[in-house]
C-alpha cells in the first residue's frame, strides 16, 4: 500500500579527528586499555574544569561549512544534566539554544525522487560519554571512561527523508563529505559515527506529521535501512489495525532484524539545559571563518564534476572514483605520473579499489602503477600479466614493476621471429582448423591466438600475434592457390 | 651557606603546638605535624626564599591537595584524597608557603555559620557559643585564634568576608577570574572565588598576589598580569568613597551602625570624600543569589554518585539507581540536599524562564548598579560587612531563609564579580564588626591600598559606641 | 507559587536524592519557604533585551590540540569504591543493557 508517506529525520554523531579530548589534553587513541587515558577533568573529579580544544572547534567549523551551514560567530556551551554511569560529571557539556552552526543541506540522487535535498537543522559540538560493558562481570556493569570527553559533532537533519533507502543514501553522502573535509573518520565499526533515527508515517498528501518514534542501536548503514524498514512496517501495521503509534524509543536487533521498545519506561528526560558557567562564549571572527572556508578541500560533488571534465571520464567512473577521497587522490596521482586517465580509472575502479577495501591502504604507489600501465601500453606486458604483477607488488611494495615482471617471466615477447615460430607451430598442429578458416570461419582467428598464447605460456604479445597469424594464413592460401 | 636558624622548621613546630591547643575550636578537618615538618624542610632548602617563605597557611577543605583528604566537610567525600593539586597550591608552595592544614567549613561551602559541617560546627574563638560565620568558618577561626597568619577560604556569596567580619580578621575576595578555580571544588561556578584571610591587609594581599594570574586550566580566568601588592596609601585624599543607602537600613544593628559611623569619620579624617548613593536593585541580591547558586550547585554536585570515588552506599533494591540515591541521600547533609532540590527545581522544565533566566537578568541589573556607581566618579564603596555581629549557634538553623539573610551585604559583590575586602572596624559587646570596601573589577590594588590606610587608623578591637 | 509533595518527589528523582518519608513534610515546607522568598524577583521589570550577566572573560580561550593532561598522583583503581580488571564497577540495571 503506498498511501502511507514515511518521514525520517536522522541525528548523527561523529567523532572529530583530534589528538586530544574536547575539554582536556588526554589522548583520544582508540583501543587503549580501559581507564588509562584519564585526567581530573574527564574523570569528573572534584575541582576539575573544562578547557575547549581549538582543533575540535576548527574541524567542527569545517564540517559545518562543508555541509553548507551558517557558522555562528557566537555560540554557547550548555550543560545537559542527567545521571548515567558513563557520564562522569552527571552532565554532558554540549550546546543547546546557541549551537555552532545551523541551516545547511546534503543532496543526493534518489531513484524514486530524483535529486533529493535534505536540510541540516544544526551542527553543534559536545563531548562523548564513556563506554559501558554489561556482560563481563556477573551482576555488574563495567565502566571505561577512555572515551569520556572525546570531541563529537552532532548533526541533525530536517525530517526531509522519505524512505529507508534515502536515509542510507543521506548517510553515505554525509559521510563522504565529512571524510573529504577531513573532519572525522566516520567509521561505524570503530564507533566514530553513530546514528539515531526519528521516523513517522502519515497519509500521502497530509501535511501534519504523525507521531514519531526513535530508533537506536544500528551499527551500519545497511542496518539503518533494515531497522527503518522494520519500524515503518510496524507503524503501518499498527495504524491499519486501528491502533495509535506511541512515542517510544526502539532498539534494532541486527540478528532478528526487528525493532523492540526499550525496557526502561521512564518519562522523557528533563535535561535542564543551562549555559555552562565554566565556559565563556565561543566567539569566532568572520575572518577566521572565511579562512576555514577557503581552506576547505575540494568536496565530492566538485571533484566529481572536475574529473569528468578534466579527464573526460564517464559519469559512472567519476562517481566510483570519488566515492572515497583517498581513492580520488590516488587516481589523480597516477595520472600525474603519466598514465592515461581512462586506463588509470579502470585500474583504480578494479584492482586498486579492491585492495583499498580489503586493507584500507594503497600498497602500490601511484608512480609504480603508472609505470605498470606504461609497460602494458608499450607492449612489454599483457594486461593480464600486469594484474599479476600488481598483485605481487601489493604484497611486496618495495619491488620494481619491471623487475617483478621479469622475475615472474611475464615479459611479453614481441620479437617477430619468436612470434612467427609459435605461429608456425600452432598452424602446423591444427590443419583442420586452418582448413576451416580458409573455408570462411574467420572467427577461428581468436582460437589460433589463444593457442599461440598457450604455447608461449602467455608470453606472446597478443597484439603482435594477430598480424603475424593473419600474414601466415594469407601466405598459406597463396601457396595453396598456386 | 646561611647561618640563619631554619626559620620554617621553627614555624612548623610552633604551628603544630597552636593547632593542638586550638583543637577545641574544631576548626580543622585534618592537619599533620609530619607534613608541616616536611613542608618546612622543603622551604628551608629552597635556593631563593619566596615572598611567603615559612608562612603556614590553612586551606579550606574544598581546595584540593594530594597529601591530605579534601572532604568539603561532607560524608560523601569522607576519606577522599585528591590525586591532583589545585593550581593555587603549586603557586603558594613555590613562594615558600607551608601547606599542611585543612580547615573545617559548611558542607560544600553552603552556609553562613559553619554549622552545616558533617564533622561538627566550628566555635568562634572569642565566644564559643557563637558561630564564626561561614562557609569558611574554620579558616577564619584559625587566623583569628593566631594559629596561622593567613588562610584560604572560598566565596560564593560572601563566605570569606562574612566570617572575617564575625571573627575580627581581614578577608579579601578578589575579582572573579583573578585566581584560578582549578582545584576548588565547585559550588556556584559563576560566583566561586578562592579568597584570603589575614591578620592584616598586607598579609592577605601577599597571599593573593602569589595566587593571582590566569591559568590555562581554568577558562574563566582573565588574561591580566598578577596582582601586585600595593603600598598602603598615606591618606585618602582625592578618593571618593560611596556609601549606598540600601546598605544602611534604619534598623541596622546599633553596634554595626556605630562602627560604620566611626569608619566613615576615619575616611573623612584621611581626606577622603564621602558620597551617598543608591544601588536600587540591592534588595534583590539575596533572592537572585539563591536561585543562581543552587542551580549551578545542583549540576556541580551531580558528579557525587559513588561510581568513581568517595564512599559508596547501595540501597535495598541493589541496582544503579539505588546506588545513586543511597550514596547521595545519605552522603549529603540537609542544607546541601535542600539547595540541590531548589537548584534542580529552578532549572526544570517549565520553571527555567521564571526563575533561572530571570535571576540572570536581575543579576545584570545588580552589576549595572555597581558599574554606574563607579562610572559616576566613585572610587570605592563602603558598607557594613554583616547586618549583625556573630550570632549564637542554633539561632538560625531552623529557618533557611533567616540564614540566607546573613549574606545581605556581601552577596551582591559575588553576583557582580567585584573585588572586596572586610576589615575589622571595632567590637560590639566584645564581638567583632567588619567594614567592607568594594572596588571596580580588577582594581584590587586600589582597594587594598585604601584598606591598608584605613586599617592603620581604626582601632580594630576597640568597643564602639 | 507553591511546590506540592509530588513535585518535590519528582525533583528529588531528577536529582537522584532519596527523601525519607519522615523528612518529606518538613522538606516541602522549607522548600516552599525558599521558593516563595526568591519569587519576589517576579516584581522586577527586566527589559526584554537584558543580557544575562556572567563575569569572567567575554570569549573562551581555546587550548591547542597537544597531549599533556594534568597527571594523576593516584590511579583510578586507588580512587574507586569498586574496580576490577581496569574497569569501574557499578550494580547492573536491566534497562541500561539496551543502550
Amino acid at each position: 500500500m503506498t498511501k502511507w508517506e514515511t518521514v525520517i529525520g536522522l541525528e548523527v554523531h561523529v567523532q572529530l579527528r583530534t589528538r586530544t579530548k574536547m575539554f582536556c589534553a588526554d589522548q583520544t587513541t582508540f583501543g587503549d586499555p580501559p581507564n588509562t587515558n584519564l585526567c581530573p577533568v574527564c574523570l569528573g573529579l572534584p575541582g576539575a574544569l573544562p578547557v575547549p580544544n581549538a582543533e575540535a572547534i576548527r574541524l567542527a567549523t569545517l564540517g559545518a561549512l562543508a555541509l553548507g551551514c551558517t557558522v555562528h560567530e557566537k555560540s554557547v556551551f550548555a550543560r545537559k544534566n542527567y545521571f548515567y554511569p558513563d557520564l562522569p560529571k552527571g552532565y554532558q557539556i554540549s550546546q543547546f539554544d546557541r549551537p555552532l552552526a545551523t541551516g545547511g543541506s546534503v543532496s543526493f540522487d534518489s531513484s524514486e525522487r530524483g535529486r533529493v535535498r535534505v536540510g541540516i537543522t544544526r551542527l553543534h559540538v559536545e563531548e562523548d560519554a564513556g563506554k559501558l560493558v554489561h556482560d563481563r562481570f556477573p551482576g555488574k556493569t563495567a565502566v571505561d571512561l577512555n572515551r569520556a570527553g572525546i570531541p563529537l559533532a552532532e548533526i541533525v537533519s530536517e525530517p526531509d527523508l522519505r524512505s529507508p533507502i534515502e536515509a542510507r543514501a543521506y548517510l553515505t553522502t554525509l559521510r563522504q563529505i565529512l571524510v573529504y573535509a577531513g573532519v572525522s573518520d566516520c567509521s561505524m565499526e570503530q564507533g566514530s559515527l553513530r546514528v539515531d533515527a526519528n521516523i513517522s508515517i502519515r497519509l500521502a498528501g497530509e501535511s501534519r506529521l504523525g507521531t514519531k518514534t526513535e530508533v537506536k542501536n544500528m551499527n551500519s548503514f545497511a542496518n539503518v535501512e533494515r531497522a527503518l524498514e522494520a519500524e515503518r512496517a510496524r507503524q503501518v501495521a499498527l495504524v491499519e489495525t486501528g491502533q495509535r503509534v506511541e512515542q517510544v524509543t526502539l532498539l534494532f536487533n541486527a540478528v532478528t532484524g526487528q525493532v523492540k521498545p526499550t525496557r526502561s519506561k521512564e518519562e522523557s528526560h528533563d535535561y535542564r539545559y543551562f549555559p555552562d558557567p565554566d565556559l565563556p562564549p565561543l566567539v569566532l571572527s568572520p575572518t577566521w571563518i572565511a579562512e576555514q572556508r577557503t581552506g576547505l578541500p575540494e568536496l565530492p560533488d566538485a571533484k566529481r564534476a572536475r574529473l569528468e571534465t578534466e579527464y573526460a571520464l564517464p559519469v559512472y567512473d567519476a562517481r566510483v572514483i570519488t566515492s572515497e577521497a583517498e581513492l580520488a587522490q590516488y587516481f589523480e596521482a597516477v595520472v600525474d605520473a603519466g598514465a592515461d586517465p581512462k586506463i588509470a580509472a579502470n585500474w583504480v575502479m578494479a584492482d586498486v579499489m579492491t585492495t583499498f577495501n580489503d586493507r584500507g591502504n594503497f600498497p602500490v604507489s601511484p608512480v609504480k602503477l603508472a609505470g605498470l600501465i606504461g609497460l602494458v601500453r608499450e607492449g612489454t606486458l599483457s594486461l593480464q600479466a600486469a594484474k599479476r604483477v600488481y598483485a605481487e607488488l601489493a604484497q611486496a611494495p618495495d619491488q620494481d614493476p619491471r623487475a617483478t615482471a621479469e622475475r615472474l617471466g611475464l615479459i611479453q615477447v614481441s620479437d617477430q621471429g619468436a612470434l612467427a615460430g609459435w605461429v608456425d607451430e600452432v598452424l602446423t598442429a591444427h590443419p583442420a582448423e586452418v582448413a576451416r578458416y580458409h573455408a570462411g570461419e574467420t572467427k577461428l582467428l581468436s582460437f589460433f591466438v589463444g593457442q599461440v598464447m598457450k604455447r608461449s605460456k602467455g608470453k606472446a604479445d597478443p597484439k603482435g600475434v594477430q598480424p603475424v597469424l593473419q600474414e601466415r594464413l594469407q601466405r598459406m592460401v597463396k601457396s595453396a592457390a598456386r | 651557606m646561611s647561618t640563619v636558624v631554619s626559620g620554617a622548621a621553627a614555624v612548623a613546630t610552633e604551628t603544630g603546638k597552636r593547632l593542638a591547643a586550638a583543637e577545641g575550636l574544631n576548626a580543622t578537618l585534618s592537619w599533620s605535624q609530619d607534613l608541616l615538618d616536611a613542608e618546612a624542610t622543603r622551604v628551608d632548602s629552597m635556593a631563593e626564599p619566596g615572598p611567603l617563605a615559612g608562612m603556614a597557611l590553612a586551606l579550606k577543605d574544598n581546595i584540593v591537595t594530594v597529601e591530605q583528604p579534601s572532604t568539603c566537610a561532607s560524608r560523601i567525600l569522607e576519606g577522599y584524597v585528591s590525586p591532583y593539586n589545585a593550581t593555587v597550591v603549586g603557586r603558594l608552595r613555590a613562594a615558600g608557603a607551608m601547606i599542611a592544614v585543612k580547615a573545617n567549613m559548611d558542607e560544600f561551602a553552603m552556609g553562613s555559620s559553619t554549622e552545616h559541617s558533617a564533622f561538627g560546627r566550628v566555635k568562634h574563638p572569642l565566644a564559643p557559643d557563637r558561630v564564626p560565620g561561614g562557609s569558611s568558618g574554620g579558616s577564619a577561626a584559625l587566623v583569628a585564634a593566631g594559629v596561622v597568619p593567613a588562610a584560604l577560604g572560598s566565596e560564593t556569596g560572601g563566605s570569606v568576608r562574612q566570617p572575617a567580619s564575625f571573627c575580627g580578621v581581614v578577608g579579601v575576595k578578589p575579582s572573579y577570574g583573578r585566581v584560578s578555580r582549578y582545584g576548588l571544588v565547585a559550588f556556584g561556578s559563576s560566583l566561586d572565588c578562592i579568597s584570603v584571610f589575614g591578620r592584616t591587609v598586607k598579609d592577605a594581599a601577599q597571599v593573593l598576589s602569589v595566587m593571582s594570574g590566569s591559568d590555562p586550566l581554568d577558562a574563566t580566568t582573565v588574561n591580566r598580569p598578577p596582582m601586585r601588592v600595593p603600598e598602603p596609601l598615606q591618606n585618602l585624599r582625592g578618593l571618593t568613597v560611596g556609601v549606598p543607602r540600601e546598605y544602611f537600613p534604619p534598623d541596622l544593628h546599633a553596634g554595626v551602625a556605630a562602627a560604620l559611623r566611626a569608619t566613615i569619620a576615619r575616611v573623612r579624617e584621611l581626606g577622603g570624600e564621602i558620597r551617598e548613593l543608591s544601588l536600587p536593585n540591592s534588595s534583590y541580591a539575596v533572592p537572585t543569589y539563591y536561585i543562581i547558586a543552587p542551580a549551578e550547585a545542583a549540576a556541580n554536585l551531580a558528579r557525587y554518585d559513588g561510581v568513581r570515588y568517595g564512599p559508596r552506599r547501595i540501597g535495598p533494591e541493589g541496582d544503579i539507581r539505588s546506588l545513586y540515591r543511597a550514596t547521595r541521600g545519605q552522603g549529603f547533609g540537609q542544607e546541601v540536599q535542600r539547595r540541590i532540590l531548589i537548584g534542580t527545581y529552578v532549572l526544570s522544565a517549565g520553571y527555567y524562564d521564571a526563575y533561572y533566566k530571570k535571576a540572570q537578568q536581575v543579576r545584570s541589573l545588580i552589576a549595572q548598579d555597581f558599574r554606574r556607581a563607579f562610572e559616576s566618579g566613585i572610587d570605592l564603596l563602603l558598607t557594613p560587612t554583616t547586618p549583625t555581629p556573630a550570632f549564637k549557634a542554633g539561632e538560625k538553623t531552623d529557618d533557611p531563609v533567616a540564614m540566607y539573610l546573613a549574606d545581605i551585604f556581601v552577596c551582591s559583590v559575588n553576583l557582580a564579580g567585584l573585588p572586596a575586602v572586610s576589615i575589622p572596624a571595632g567590637r560590639s559587646e566584645g564581638l567583632p564588626i567588619g567594614a567592607q570596601l568594594i572596588a571596580p573589577a580588577f582594581e584590587e590594588e586600589r582597594l587594598l591600598a585604601a584598606a591598608a590606610a584605613l586599617e592603620r587608623v581604626i582601632p580594630a578591637a576597640a568597643e564602639v559606641r | 507559587m507553591s511546590i506540592g509533595r509530588d513535585e518535590v518527589l519528582h525533583v528529588a528523582k531528577l536529582a537522584e536524592l532519596a527523601v525519607r518519608d519522615e523528612d518529606l513534610a518538613r522538606l516541602v515546607g522549607q522548600l516552599n519557604r525558599i521558593v516563595d522568598y526568591v519569587a519576589q524577583l517576579n516584581e522586577v521589570p527586566t527589559d526584554r533585551m537584558a543580557e544575562p550577566f556572567l563575569p569572567g572573560p567575554p570569549a573562551v580561550t581555546l587550548r591547542e590540540d597537544v597531549p599533556g593532561a594534568d597527571a594523576l598522583a593516584r590511579s583510578p583503581a586507588e580512587l574507586a569504591p569498586e574496580f576490577k580488571d581496569g574497569f569501574f564497577l557499578v550494580p547492573r540495571h536491566g534497562a541500561m543493557e539496551d543502550q
